[in-house]
């Protein structure tokens, strides 16, 4: 990736379908004029001498910089420009073939015009080779003078030298097998490649030279072919990887430096084969050259890459990066034409590239997407029709679910008056002799083809029911469902609530999708009263006793708990025995001169259930009459105190649970400590005894299980305690409703305040949720002062040491209330907006109270969900 | 003899010369007809022959076909986090660990402003494979494996993928026998058995034998040669065995510093949740190679793992001072400006990004949003509208829409705003943040029942 490429001086194709490799390029003053020119050769055979020189930048390829095409019968692997004639100091040009190694002059006749100069080529000497060559390097080996002598190496591994025009010996390399790249670094006196072992190696010249004449032991014993002396190798550095090309430099004299440039990684290695540097290449390369020394101390390199770039790095920092417009096998630096530093480049079908480095970006256009001229009527029209179309759809088939309003699939439930004649229950924990169960009939209704229908039936525990869960086939349009179920009281301690529901999930498939999208219908029933109780003996005495006043006479019991009288025993029109699943015994009191019903029981949660079905049946029995104006009223205390009592019972329960799992916690770590110990005894190879680690073990896991079964039998208290915490709620909320004569609203919140949980955990209990619910109300609408609002609150829910200031709170309320204090959300909103704020969404409550600060809430949220989606970059 | 007249070089030269250009298809088919001359048989004996050479080219042809750097290659599959067998202790100190979804240490901005993962790690700017934490789904796909008899580590995920590669690219049957092989006697020849290993790992992807064979050779090279130490390496590393893996590294850097080494130990300390002491190593590292940029992006990469954005950022544009095309890092740099409420300036990094060529369904989306934070709400638009164009699948444009979304929300066209929200859901239905914002908006309607 760049913002540049690499701008083009001059470019040309060279041939066609022509093949070329890393040795096919050169770049050298070969007809010794005083100017580089560029030799390429081909796979094909053809020689070809080039002189760019575009009349200005980017042009192509003239026929007249072609100086010299030949065509040699032989695959041209390498070519290289040295002195290689003796008795003269002029460049000529060496060509390897795959058996042979040509040395040619270079030579220009002038002609009258510039075009007519010729140029040619003359044979000097050749060698023919025993084996098949495969690069070469040449230098003064030994350190010679004025002369140049070359290396070839064969694709098995032999080293042959020439000296100029004579065949000087050759030696093989040990543990050969396939050819690395060469170079000769004339510091040293040593020749460098990289072998199959992927380590670097360098031979000394002189040790190559004085070794046993491998050559003629191998010819006269063929059998003994490639088993030539070992040679003393100078220093080996192990890369790990194969290397590409090698090369040695040193532009300033002191220091000399082997470049490796390998397939993964880029190696600066001191004289003696220490790493000077290395870089970890993020590419796959496919060629380089050290050119220079811009800044003392540090070498610049040009690599190219096969993603067609070329990276221009100052030791391992990138300097630049430039887009070629091929992959480059090799590359070169040359000065053309006055112009220093050109880079050039060839690829491996032959296109030959100079160009320099500037800051032409890289076009690189995205594509256009379509876009229409803009007509803004046409638009508005267009936009209309979608508009319309975007609504119709929005009717027939939408994802989002619709308003309970005209539903194609309709869930009842339908609760027979009288109890079962058979009761049905099952496993039912409650130690009375019968346990009555009352049959549902459910029925769906369906108006549209319905996929994978699944009914759930829910009650609240203790209550249960016989069957859970139902699936069905797929429904038919206009077909119909039906269930029987059957609920009983199934633990032994009464229900807060004589309700259920049960709800249908079920998929629509629509046009869009197929398979459907997932809907929900629900409905809720109500159970009857005698499923928990029976009539019993009234009793005269009881702790806990209510009195509802209401402003009509009293009404016979006989009309309305018919199912709980027996219609021939008379005194039972005033006077009603309750006797619970559970044990306990409520009474009902109809007052004989005053308007006035008591009800009395020895536990607080039991009145509860009794009062709300006498309120219910009584308000029923005077809507039957028309009579719209009867109401109840409370006018004693209400009962805090034993409230508070129950409250506390919950609470050390709760405490009871944190204890049990804390000490869980700490025997499971004990445990796992031990069973660690354990493990690493096992794992050693030899070993040791186990010191009584297994018993330890044991004793550990018993402590575990034991706790674990106190914590749940705890829980199984908890949920009992916090039901009966719930039944005593409802009926303070009734009372303080009847007492103040809320209206529906007000009740609304009330609920909201006090019965925020369906369950209550340990991390959210009942009573840190109320009381933040309750300080927010005394804090808001209940506030005496505008001193009082401005408190915040703790922003976090935790659970309290203790209940005094949850009971303070509520004593505090039901004053407030007695004062005349008013519950609404609708006052001044500024102070409860900075009051919440703090408390975030955390505390459920207050969301459940406050819809403008849930909509700020989320609103609030909405920016930072929007940038969950951002971050997907791919390399 | 003279030479052949031929315009054809030499055959193993040809194929040789294809290697190097990677042309590996080439190289691998013209090794096999010089594999299928008089020298056929299985395996190559002699000191030296061309046959010898050929099957060796042919085995790196084949591996470099199917190679992926080992160390950008992790995923931490669920089984592996559940099942992990190497923590200590339950809860990690702070500071020390990436598991824990962690405090912000380094002032960068709070996890509320800027979104976090699936397993409570900060967004970052560029898809790893390591951050993509593990899906569930992945655990039947890790305990059917095969390969092994420990189920639980080893070849899952990718590596399953890599290894069924070697089926695809050689229809007739696998090049080498496995089975067949006498790995003891090629450990004897380090020539081959260099290559012979890589093929073993990558192609095949049998990390068993692979280890038999690196264990024979670095017995046989008497424990001097660091590459074998680093291979057996990853073969531990494979199979799981993180602490004999990085016995393996730490020997192989005493005998030779290597950058790959120091990035193959760190992987390691982060498997083993050590990220501290990968920060370390990491450092020393540095010291020995000054500058690179691998090194640096490591440590930048477990800065942003443990929240510590604004050090990571840091990091991040040392990076670019090495290598100033670095992708991640300008796109790291870019999302954290952006999250630090600099949109114009990460503006700046992303049109980098495109200026440099990347040029994806990603990018344009996060042009898009700096554009609209950034006010230049004439881009916006239509930077989406690319964004749309190049998305490559439903995910992708459910991402755009969702965002397109916001935009709508953000100059009030509420109405545009839901239908937004409302196309995101057709391309993902399970995109919970579009359902709680269409909440929001029908809340805002007044449906509140809906």
């Amino acid at each position: 990736m760049s913002l540049f490429k690499a701008r083009d001086w001059w470019s040309t194709m060279l041939g066609e379908k022509e093949e070329f490799d890393q040795g096919c390029l050169c770049v050298a003053d070969v007809d010794n004029s005083g100017r580089d020119k560029i030799i390429v050769g081909s796979y094909m055979g053809y020689l070809r001498i080039l002189n760019p020189h575009p009349v200005k930048p980017g042009d192509g390829g003239q026929p007249e910089d072609l100086l010299l095409e030949v065509q040699l019968r032989e695959p041209i692997l390498q070519v290289e420009v040295g002195k290689f004639v003796s008795g003269t100091e002029g460049l000529h040009l060496a060509v390897l073939h795959c058996r042979k190694l040509c040395v040619y002059a270079v030579s220009e006749t002038l002609g009258n015009v510039e075009h007519g100069n010729q140029y040619q080529i003359k044979l000097m000497y050749e060698h023919n080779l025993q084996r098949t060559a495969c690069n070469m390097t040449y230098g003064p080996f030994g350190g010679v003078k004025g002369r140049d002598l070359i290396c070839i190496q064969s694709m098995d591994g032999m080293l042959m030298l020439f000296e100029q025009e004579s065949y000087a010996f050759g030696r093989f390399l040990p543990g050969f097998l396939l050819p690395g790249p060469l170079t000769y670094s004339s510091r040293t006196d040593s020749f460098i490649t990289v072998s199959s072992c992927r380590q670097v190696e360098s031979y000394k010249y002189q040790v190559l030279a004085f070794a046993t004449d491998a050559d003629e032991r191998q010819e006269t014993d063929q059998a003994k072919l490639g088993s030539g002396k070992r040679l003393v190798v100078d220093w080996v550095l192990n890369l790990g990887e194969q290397a590409l090309d090698i090369c040695v430099v040193s532009f300033n004299q002191t220091v000399s430096s082997v470049f490796v440039l390998g397939e993964r990684n880029f190696f600066c290695l001191k004289d003696n084969g220490q790493i000077r540097f290395m870089k970890k290449l993020d590419y796959s390369p496919s060629c380089f050259i050290p050119y220079c020394s811009v800044k003392e101390g540090t070498i610049n390199t040009l690599i190219g890459n096969h993603s067609k770039m070329l990276n221009v790095y100052q030791d391992v920092t990138l300097k630049w990066a430039a887009q070629l417009p091929h992959i480059p096998v090799s590359v070169k630096v040359a000065n053309l034409q006055d112009l220093k530093g050109v880079i050039v480049t060839l690829s491996d079908t032959g296109h030959l590239q100079c160009s320099y480095l500037g800051t032409d970006p890289s076009l690189f256009q995205a594509p256009r997407v379509e876009s229409r001229e803009l007509n803004q009527e046409e638009f508005d029209a267009e936009m209309k029709e979608l508009q319309k179309i975007i609504k119709e759809a929005t009717k027939t088939q939408d994802i989002v679910p619709k308003s309970e309003k005209n539903r194609d699939v309709i869930v009842t439930a339908e609760v027979s008056p009288d109890l079962d004649v058979e009761s049905q229950a099952i496993d039912s924990e409650v130690k009375a002799e019968a346990v009555p169960s009352v049959t549902v009939k459910i029925t769906i209704q369906s108006r549209v083809t319905v996929k994978k229908p699944n009914l759930e039936v829910c009650v609240q525990a203790p209550l249960a029911v016989t069957c859970e869960q139902f699936v069905f086939d797929d429904l038919e349009p206009d077909s119909s469902e039906t269930v029987i179920v059957s609920v009983f009281l199934k633990r032994n301690f009464s229900p807060s609530e004589l309700e259920g529901n049960c709800v249908l999930s079920y998929s629509m498939p629509t046009e869009l999708f197929p398979e459907g999208i997932l809907k929900a219908a629900q409905c809720n029933f109500s159970l009857p009263l005698r499923l928990i109780c029976f009539p019993a003996q009234p009793s005269k005495a009881a702790n806990h006793k209510i009195t509802i006043d209401t402003n009509k006479p009293p009404i016979s019991f006989l009309t309305i708990f018919p199912d709980f009288v027996d219609p021939s025993e008379d005194d039972q029109a005033n006077v009603l025995g309750f006797q619970f699943l559970s044990g306990s015994k409520a009474t009902l009191l109809a007052s004989k001169t005053s308007q006035r019903y008591r009800i009395q029981s020895d536990q607080l949660e039991d009145l509860w259930l009794i009062t709300k079905e006498l309120r219910l049946r009584l308000e029923e029995h005077f809507k039957k009459r028309n009579c719209k104006d009867f109401t109840c009223a409370f006018s004693g205390s209400i009962p805090l105190q034993e409230y508070f009592e129950l409250i506390d019972r919950h609470f050390e329960l709760r405490l009871n649970e944190e204890k049990l799992q804390e000490l869980l916690s700490q025997r499971a770590a004990q445990f796992r400590a031990i069973e660690r110990r354990l493990l690493t005894r096992f794992k050693d190879k030899t070993p040791a005894p186990l010191q009584h680690l297994d018993t330890l073990l044991e004793g550990t896991f018993r402590e575990v299980i034991a706790l674990a079964d106190a914590a749940v039998e705890n829980q199984a208290n908890i949920f009992q305690a916090f039901t009966k915490l719930k039944s005593a709620t409802h009926l303070v909320i009734m009372l303080i409703s009847l007492w103040q004569k809320l209206s529906t609203d007000q009740v609304a919140i009330l609920e909201a305040t006090f019965l925020p949980l369906a369950e209550d955990t340990k991390e959210m209990g009942w009573e840190e949720t109320v009381d933040a619910a309750i300080s927010y109300l005394l804090r808001t609408c209940l506030s005496k002062s505008s001193k009082e609002q401005a408190l915040s609150l703790s922003s976090q829910l935790c659970m309290p040491k203790d209940t005094s200031r949850l009971k303070k709170n509520i004593t505090l309320f039901c004053d407030r209330l007695a004062k005349g204090g008013r519950l609404s959300l609708s006052t001044d909103s500024a102070t409860q907006q900075t009051a919440v704020m703090p408390g975030g969404c955390a505390t459920i409550p207050e969301s459940d109270l406050e819809e403008r600060t849930v909509i700020l809430c989320s609103t609030a949220m909405l920016p930072h969900h929007g940038q969950i989606t951002k971050q997907k970059f791919k390399p | 003899p003279a030479g052949g007249m031929g315009l054809e070089p030499e055959p193993l030269f040809q194929a040789w010369s294809y290697f190097r250009r990677r042309k590996f298809r080439q190289c691998s088919d013209l090794c096999s007809q010089l594999l299928e001359g008089p020298h056929g048989e299985q395996e190559p004996d002699s000191e030296y022959s061309v046959f010898q050479a050929a099957w060796s080219l042919k085995t790196r042809a084949l591996t470099e076909m199917v190679y992926v750097d080992e160390i950008d290659m992790d995923q931490e599959e669920i089984a592996e986090m559940v099942l992990d067998e190497n923590a200590i202790a339950q809860v990690a100190r702070p500071g020390t660990s990436l598991k824990l979804p962690g405090t912000s240490q380094g002032g960068g901005p709070s996890p509320a402003v800027r979104p976090v993962t699936q397993s409570g790690r900060p967004i970052t700017g560029f898809v790893r494979p390591s951050t993509q934490s593990g899906r569930p789904g992945t655990m039947e796909q890790a305990i059917n494996t095969p390969l092994t008899a420990r189920p639980i580590t080893s070849a899952s995920g990718r590596y399953i993928r890599l290894g069924t590669a070697s089926m695809i690219t050689n229809p007739d049957g696998p090049f080498i026998n496995l089975s067949r092989l006498n790995l003891a006697k090629y450990a004897q020849k380090p020539k081959l058995a260099k290559a012979l290993f890589e093929y073993i790992f990558h192609h095949e992807n049998d990390i068993k034998n692979a280890l038999h064979l690196a264990a024979l050779a670095t017995e046989h090279a008497q424990f001097k040669d660091w590459w074998w130490k680093v291979q057996i390496g990853k073969c531990y590393y494979r199979l799981g065995l993180y602490r004999e893996a990085e016995k393996q590294f730490k020997s192989a850097l005493k005998q030779q510093d290597m950058v790959d080494t120091i990035l193959y130990l760190a992987k390691v300390y982060l498997r083993l949740d050590q990220p501290v002491t990968a920060l370390n190593l990491f450092k020393q590292g540095l010291d020995r190679f000054p500058g690179e940029v691998t090194l640096i992006c490591g440590i930048a990469r477990i800065h942003e793992e443990m929240n510590n954005i604004s050090s990571s950022a840091e990091y991040y544009k040392d990076v670019l001072k090495q290598d100033n095309t670095h992708v991640e890092a300008i796109a790291c740099i870019g999302s954290n400006h952006f999250y630090s409420d600099q949109p114009e300036i990460a503006l700046r990094f992303y049109r980098r990004l495109l200026q440099m060529g990347v040029y994806n369904c990603q990018l344009f989306n996060n042009l898009g949003l700096c554009c609209f934070y950034a006010q230049q709400y004439d881009m916006t638009l239509s930077s989406f509208e690319r964004a749309l164009f190049l998305a490559e699948n439903e995910e992708e444009t459910a991402d755009v829409w969702y965002n397109l979304g916001h935009v709508a929300v953000g100059i009030g066209d509420l109405n545009l705003a839901y239908q937004c929200f409302k196309l995101t859901l057709v391309n993902n239905n399970d995109y919970a943040e579009a359902y709680n914002n269409l909440a929001v908006l029908e809340m805002r309607k007044g449906h509140i029942e809906q």
